[in-house]
């Protein structure tokens, strides 16, 4: 196997860890044995970085709620519930 | 995505907002903001870095929703209903701004740089040399569709038959799409650890 022809199949490398024959050419190929501890590395150091816990900004909710009555998307009569959202 | 499911306005489930925000309940599309609004922020966060950019986007993602809510059909999780909408919202709002994007077509090409351009053994592995700081001001700097991808998958935490569904492009454009932005951060962290070891020699 050639270092080209593993990189063809280097996501699924990633996601399964390879066939045998793939993995051979890992232990003798220090070149391609970094790239895919890179790219294994970056995913795992991603998978730390959290979604961000922020809420947006109040306003936004405001400016949605007065588009829906401007567009006469909510029924008259059922005020929304501006507190629920805050 | 537990986040999602949670009810933040007591008596009233997911399901029961939906039926009754498609007959313009307003409690209930305050009750569907309330519960999707923070993944909706997030992403829209993650795709753009900043606030101002991030609430207009999350604004005009759930005004749409609120505009076709009506043909939600449950054939989707309503969470990934809305992801497609934020997505496109996100994805427009980029191309708008001339930003370089990936797309679909550049992303199935043959990569053109491999691992021959870097051979250097052990010391060019990037353990040990990456932090969060690192790696979020990296992303920033990866193009919009290949940001999107990453963000998606790598740290929302989305399996490529979701994001296929959002991005409207198969499972295996996913899964090529998130190896390329993997490829392409190895790049950017690469180069910014030989500016570092140069340590400010470079302009």
């Amino acid at each position: 196997m050639t270092c080209s022809e593993l990189q063809q199949v280097l996501p699924f490398i990633i996601e399964s860890g390879g066939t045998a024959e793939e993995q051979a050419h890992l232990r003798e190929c220090p070149s391609c044995a970094s790239l895919v501890a890179d790219l294994s590395y970056i995913a795992a150091q991603a998978r730390s970085l959290l979604p961000m816990q922020e809420d947006p900004d109040p306003s936004v909710w405001e400016k949605i709620e007065s588009r829906l009555k401007t567009e006469g998307l909510v029924t008259p009569g059922t005020p929304p519930d501006t507190d629920s959202v805050s | 995505m537990a986040e999602a499911k949670q009810t933040l306005v007591p008596g009233l489930s997911e399901a029961e907002a939906i039926e009754r925000a498609k007959g313009g309940d307003a409690h209930s599309f305050a009750a569907l903001y309330a519960m999707h609004k923070r993944r909706v922020y997030s992403l829209c966060l993650r795709m753009t870095g900043n606030t101002a950019d991030a609430e207009d986007l999350t604004q005009e993602a759930f005004l749409q929703l609120y505009r076709k809510i009506g043909t939600f059909r449950g054939e989707s999780a309503f969470s990934t209903w809305l992801h497609r909408m934020s997505v496109n919202v996100v994805l427009m709002r980029l191309r708008k701004k001339g930003l370089p994007e990936v797309s679909l077509e550049e992303m199935l090409e043959p990569q053109e740089d491999g691992p021959r351009k870097d051979v250097g053994g052990r010391d060019n592995v990037l353990a040990g040399a990456l932090d969060r700081v690192n790696l979020e001001r990296v992303i920033d700097g990866l193009p919009p569709g290949y940001r999107m991808i990453f963000v998606l998958h790598d740290i929302e935490g989305y399996e490529h038959n979701e994001i296929a569904e959002m991005m409207d492009c198969s499972i295996g454009n996913s899964k090529s799409q998130l190896h390329k932005a993997r490829m392409k951060l190895r790049e950017l962290l690469k180069q910014e650890k030989a500016g570092g070891e140069l340590n400010g020699i470079r302009p």
